[in-house]
């Protein structure tokens, strides 16, 4: 095991090197960084954690020389036409600022002075230019035109799905292009809070399902004693931790509070939910998007995501709190790249909670809540290559998508990603041995097989089939010459008999 | 050329095997050369298939491939089979000897070696859709090769069924309890080993 992971230090530090050199050359000379204060990888079909050339790049912090004010304990991140809006929990209000950190407006209350803000954790901003606040503090979600005006407030809603003793504290607040509003609230497990376009109570969505074992439940019901049963926890099911809303209006959402047998057995900690709540996020990658596959840090030991953005042809950045990582996954739930780290180095986040990518991806903004400042990660060539290559995929330009994951080989000739990419634009045009050779590479034995019915279709057809036909015939023939040896000497015999008697 | 002819005489004992394992003990038609020359091509054969069969059928990697740890399982299971059966039937009044047992085992494995080894060239004819032929042929040859371990125990030691079964599950613990012994015993070794270069170190530091 020690040897096992020595092996896997000197790999990884001679891929170090080699994506040093490589994002190095790839970056203009203006933009010299001495050492990147972290790692970027990703996992391969064989669950090895490759190191990359970086796909983000730390440039620099906006902190509370930038603000011109501190942020005290801020909880959510929001980016709307490249502005940054930040919930300053701590302080009780919303700001605007641009991507210097340039504060240009400052929401403190809701109607009037007398109605302050208290603890907001959520913000969010629609098409129009619309503030939603999760004032969690007041019980309530307020809603604010584009110059910080009150428009109105949602309170708790009237229903007996949410009983007495559970307050309504929205934490987290999205809107979908029909207008539609979801939060999520502190301690209720239904799922999302649905209010419709009038701030309707509409009801819950995308409930979490419980799981227990059957001999979990045999444990819990029949075998534990009444003291054992009182320590027990409850099952019940999982909150959301955040949630986000994509181009297709439907809702990513973030599950972080997971036991860690749940993580080892690969439980659902995303899920993109469809209008009607169902889970559609699609998982056809080699491993289940649960962030890291393993850890050698006790403390963090599973990812614990805490928001997520997406790119407008279905990439999505998760963010881990546990570890201050970024997981980036294509639309098909293949793991992109993995950046970032919690430490105490310039670049490190400390207690990160909320990301936000700007509108061409070319910068991720992370919010730390400890330092109440924002982290900026610029994109590099490389990783431009990358998110390029599935951009223009998705669009159907193959040709495009074609020499895009081919820049992307001649950085990283370890990406399995882009491989099985150009095997399946070879596949498209009928040059199955390359797809083959492609997919090999790419470790995808399902387009692998695609690729290998189809060429062996093609050598059948080209006289492959008359070979084979010619060696039956001989098999053939011989098998029929040694019958009828057998035939003769079987009559020979019986000749022999019928003259004896 | 006795040699040879024990070698294609296996061919004789997979497809008849009641007659197969009488005739090779009884008729000396079989030899121990013969036999541990199927062991070793059991040997190749695994490591030709992790090998060289077919992407699509192939979960191994050829970076983690290593043909000592191939020799290493295939000759512990056949020494430990052999000796642990040996050990037992000589107790339960089985009549064949060590070497009796020694050559109808390195026989009674040899379908592994027929089938598995073409089905490495045919990995790389099929799809996946077909692969459940892949499949079954490669289970086929586990059951007939125990099929025919079963038949050689049954014969070499002139056992009734329900004997065999018995005596073929008690091998298996047998097998385990000798495993069990000698990592016991390497462990105490290493102690011992340990032991005494600790005393060496110190004597020579005072």
């Amino acid at each position: 095991m020690a040897g096992k992971r020595v092996m896997k230090t000197i790999r990884a530090a001679a891929c170090a090197v080699a994506a040093f050199t490589l994002t190095a050359a790839a970056m203009s000379p203006c933009m010299v960084y001495a050492d990147v204060p972290y790692d970027t990888y990703s996992y391969n079909y064989w669950g090895d954690d490759v190191l990359q050339p970086h796909a983000y790049l730390y440039t620099e912090t906006l902190t509370s020389a930038s603000f011109g004010t501190a942020l005290t304990y801020p909880e959510d991140l929001f980016i709307h036409e490249d502005l940054l809006y930040v919930a300053d929990t701590g302080n009780s209000r919303i700001l605007k600022m641009d991507s210097e950190g340039t504060i240009s407006m400052e929401i403190t209350f809701a109607r009037d002075e007398s109605d302050l803000l208290n603890g907001p954790k959520g913000v969010y901003v629609t098409e129009e230019g619309h503030i939603y606040v999760a004032d969690s503090g007041n019980e309530r979600i307020v809603e604010f035109d584009e110059d910080g005006e009150f428009l109105r407030e949602i309170k708790r809603p009237e229903t007996d799905l949410i009983t007495e003793s559970q307050k309504f504290v929205p934490t987290k607040v999205v809107v979908d292009n029909a207008g539609r509003i979801y939060a999520i609230c502190y301690g209720i497990n239904m799922g999302l809070v649905e209010f419709d376009r009038h701030g309707e109570f509409q009801g819950f969505m995308g409930a979490t399902e419980v799981s227990v074992s059957p001999f979990e439940y045999m444990w819990k019901n029949y075998f534990s004693t009444e003291a054992q049963q009182e320590r027990m926890e409850t099952i019940v099911p999982t909150e959301y931790s955040n949630i986000f809303v994509d181009q297709e209006n439907f809702i990513y959402a973030t599950i972080n509070n997971l036991a860690s047998e749940d993580y080892a057995s690969g439980a659902d900690t995303i899920r993109r939910l469809n209008p009607t709540g169902t889970d559609v996020l699609r998982r056809l990658g080699n491993y289940p998007i649960n962030g890291d596959l393993y850890s050698a840090d006790e403390d963090a030991k599973w990812s614990s995501f805490c928001d997520v953005a997406s790119t407008e042809y279905g990439c999505y950045f998760i963010l881990d709190s546990a570890g201050g990582k970024i997981f980036a996954y294509d639309y098909d739930g293949n793991s992109l790249f993995i950046f970032g780290q919690n430490g105490s180095r310039e670049g490190n986040t400390q207690k990160p909670v909320s990301l936000g990518l700007s509108g061409d991806e070319s910068q991720i903004y992370v919010l730390d809540n400890l330092q109440g400042s924002i982290l900026k990660f610029e994109i590099t060539a490389y990783g431009q290559h990358v998110l390029d290559a599935l951009a223009l995929n998705n669009i159907g330009d193959s040709e495009g998508s074609y020499a895009e994951w081919q820049e992307v080989l001649k950085q990283n000739a370890n990406n399995e990603l882009a491989y099985v990419g150009i095997g399946k634009i070879a596949l498209a045009e009928g040059e199955y041995k390359e797809a083959m050779n492609c997919f090999e590479l790419g470790n995808s034995k399902k387009y692998y097989n695609k690729a290998f019915y189809y060429y062996r279709k093609e050598l059948m057809e080209s006289g492959f089939g008359k070979l084979m036909a010619a060696v039956g015939g001989v098999v053939l023939l011989v098998l029929v010459i040694r019958w009828a040896k057998k035939l003769k000497r079987w009559a020979g015999e019986v000749r022999c008999t019928m003259s004896r008697h | 050329m006795y040699y040879v002819k024990t070698l294609t005489y296996v061919f004789h004992v997979i497809f008849h095997p009641f007659d197969g394992f009488w005739d090779l003990k009884k008729e000396k038609r079989g030899s121990l050369a013969a036999a541990f020359t199927f062991v070793f091509l059991t040997i190749a054969t695994l490591t030709i298939e992790k090998q060289n069969t077919g992407f699509l059928f192939n979960p191994n990697r050829l970076q983690d491939l290593n043909v000592v740890v191939d020799i290493v399982t295939v000759l512990l299971l056949y020494v430990l089979w052999v000796v642990a059966n040996w050990c037992l039937t000589s107790l339960m009044d089985g009549e064949g000897t060590m070497k009796d047992i020694a050559m109808a085992t390195g026989y009674a494995i040899f379908p592994v070696i027929l089938i598995r080894l073409p089905m490495v060239l045919m990995s790389h004819a099929i799809t996946m859709d077909e692969g459940s032929f892949y499949h079954v042929f490669m289970a086929v040859s586990y059951i007939w090769a125990g099929f025919l371990l079963f038949c050689s125990t049954m014969i070499t030691h002139q056992y009734s069924i329900g004997k065999t079964l018995v005596t073929i599950v008690l091998t298996i613990v047998g097998m385990a309890i000798i495993m069990f012994i000698g990592l016991l015993f390497f462990s105490v070794i290493q102690q011992m080993l340990g032991f005494g270069t600790t005393i060496y170190t110190e004597l020579r530091f005072r």
